[in-house]
């Protein structure tokens, strides 16, 4: 295990250099450099400025040699100025980690409080007007696109029945209500298409174990069905429901920018949209690469919980 | 006779003689034959169906369209459905009808070229990969693995940027989107591919093919790769579903195609502001979505129970 655990890590490695690659690439791949922003701000255009400025930049450098200084600094955690802001990028994207995981958290668990009884029973109910109705619920949700779920969502209970504000965020700890209430919405949005995805995620790996020997042996031994289904099959089909959903987890903190931007939630993939918007390239480049950095790590942690929690997987 | 003898003897008079006549009778029967295989599934009948009326409302656009989908009329602003305007006008007083199927039949191309483009690139090379096997597959899969591990959204942010500021429009902006989209399907269909021949390349008919003296070349892509198409049909068609979703969401931020190109992602953005006096804007273009999205996802999990009849009976 232990040597398995060192290779998948030292796999990172690769996927984290074309990460850093590709951002960096983004940058250079822009028109025009950061010379002329500051030329054109300050309205200079002297060829000896320009030359200047070059070099105090470090741009009279090779590539290669810039990428390396700038790998070297972010693995500091210095990501240079916002352009937008001024303040240093590290620090804006900091604020908005909280808020990111908070709610892709809350998301998540909503997400499985529905879809792992409702797998269930659908499951159990094999082939029943329940089962039919899961499989179809679930089919549509997985169909609807997030932005429209939310905008339909804030249409109905914040513009109709005006329970619920549109939009907003409200520290958890200083105001817990008014948080409650900013939170309902884009949790809902968020959970809605997991749960269509956990729903039948958990009713497949059900029927896997309810179709397993030992299931078999339990009733012949006289456990009655609900036994059956709670203390054995469900906790086995937990595994890869809850596995992928660790990696469902990874993939909302890299995909929340749509559903916070339309909710104004202040987390990192909204900082990250705003950023394209007022072409605030050092803050977009840095949050792809810390966001991404996030992904892959939780994408690991997630596999080895996966064969710590079951070890007959082979260790390929 | 019964029907399926019959299909079965009109097939072999179509192998008998292929004149113009054989031909159509071998595609009727190969059509009969699909739709039969179909029947079996309700949920790919049903997808089926709605696929044969999305592509058929993209193909027949120019001719089933009333109104120039850009042209404004600011005299008809904001109107509901009618006569004259079947699903109504939006916020410039465009027909919200005619801008939905010109936007649909842009976004169902695009997500065909970019499967299709995925599809291209990832089965050579995962057909060859698993083909030779060795070192070569190592190598080549860890770079597939690379690529799998790369959030897809955040890669599609930074290339639509990038066309923005390159000020790609139109056509070339479609082009980025369609090369990024693919790329980014290229390693699942790698993996998938290079899986199904490791398992094919172990059967007797590879070898009575080597027997026979084929060329490895050969025998990878004209005996294994017919057999392995099943399960990449199937994970394409529910491809589709995603690319269109990812390609409305892109749009739907304004990072795709700027306007006044029909599209529904961006025509939902901009049906937001007038949501509360006419909520039935922000409503078409979003049940576009999910209808298309829908019909590919009935259809690629009909299929799958289909294509393998062991997940069905569960």
């Amino acid at each position: 295990m232990l040597a398995y655990i060192i290779r998948r890590v030292a796999y990172l490695v690769p996927v984290l250099f074309v990460l850093t690659l590709v951002v960096f690439t983004f940058v250079e791949m822009l028109p025009g450099n950061i010379i002329d922003t500051l030329v054109g701000n300050e309205g200079v255009n002297d060829p000896e400025v320009r030359k200047i400025l070059e070099k105090e930049y470090g741009l009279d450098q090779p590539v290669y040699i810039r990428y390396a200084k700038w790998l070297f600094r972010a693995v500091q955690g210095d990501f240079g100025m916002s352009l937008v802001t001024r303040r240093p990028v590290a620090v804006e994207l900091l604020t908005g980690i909280p808020a990111t995981v908070y709610l892709a958290v809350v998301g998540i668990s909503l997400s499985m409080m529905i879809a792992v009884p409702l797998g269930t029973i659908a499951a159990v109910k094999r082939n029943t007007p329940i089962d039919y109705t899961a499989q179809v619920t679930s089919l549509i949700g997985i169909s609807i696109p997030e932005f429209w779920f939310a905008i339909l969502c804030v249409l109905f209970f914040s513009l109709y029945l005006g329970w619920l504000p549109s939009s907003g965020f409200a520290n958890p700890f200083v105001d817990p209500w008014a948080s409650l209430k900013f939170l309902i919405l884009p949790a809902a949005a968020v959970g809605f298409r997991q749960a269509a995805y956990t729903t039948r995620l958990t009713r497949s790996s059900m029927l896997d174990e309810m179709n397993k020997e030992y299931v078999d042996t339990a009733r012949s031994v006289g456990l009655s069905e609900g036994k059956v289904i709670f203390k054995y099959t469900l906790r086995n089909a937990m595994i890869p429901t809850i596995t992928i959903s660790g990696l469902q987890l990874a993939n909302l903190l890299g995909g929340t920018v749509v559903l916070e931007s339309i909710f104004a939630w202040p987390g990192i993939g909204r900082a990250i949209f705003e950023a394209i918007l007022q072409r605030d390239y050092p803050l977009v480049q840095a949050g792809v690469l810390v966001l991404g950095c996030i992904v892959v790590v939780m994408n690991l942690l997630v596999d080895l919980t996966y064969r710590l929690l079951n070890p007959r997987v082979k260790l390929g | 006779m019964t029907e399926l003898e019959a299909r079965k003897f009109a097939d072999l008079e179509a192998i008998r003689a292929p004149t113009l006549g054989g031909r159509l009778a071998r595609w009727r029967t190969a059509l009969a034959n699909a739709w039969h295989e179909l029947r079996k599934s309700r949920t790919a009948s049903i997808g089926a169906v709605m696929l044969v009326l999305l592509f058929g409302a993209c193909i027949a656009t120019p001719w089933i369209t009333t109104y120039d989908p850009i042209k404004q009329n600011y005299r008809e602003r904001l109107q509901p459905p009618s006569e004259k305007h079947l699903l109504g006008t939006d916020r410039m007083g465009r027909d919200i009808y005619s801008r939905l199927l010109w936007g649909g039949r842009r976004l169902v191309t695009i997500a065909i070229l970019a499967v299709t483009f995925g599809l291209s690139l990832g089965i050579p090379y995962g057909v060859l990969s698993g083909y030779f096997g060795g070192r070569v597959d190592t190598i080549a899969m860890r770079f597939v693995d690379g690529l799998l591990a790369f959030p897809g959204l955040l890669l599609y942010l930074l290339i639509v940027t990038l066309a923005r500021e390159w000020k790609m429009e139109g056509i070339y902006n479609d082009m980025v989107l369609i090369f990024a989209l693919g790329f980014a399907f290229m390693p699942e269909v790698a993996r998938l591919s290079r899986g199904s021949v490791l398992v094919e390349k172990q059967k007797e008919y590879v070898e009575a093919s080597r027997a026979v003296g084929d060329g490895s070349l050969a025998i990878a892509l004209r005996q294994i790769l017919p057999n392995i198409i099943s399960p990449l049909i199937v994970n394409a068609t529910v491809r589709l579903g995603y690319v269109i979703l990812i390609v409305a969401a892109l749009s739907f931020l304004g990072l795709g195609t700027p306007p006044p190109t029909p599209d529904w992602g961006s025509d939902l953005a901009a049906a937001r502001d007038y949501m509360e006096t006419a909520p039935l804007i922000a409503a078409f273009p979003g049940l576009a979505i999910c209808y298309t999205v829908l019909a590919f996802n009935l259809f690629g999990d009909g299929l799958r129970d289909i294509l393998d009849p062991r997940l069905a009976e569960r």
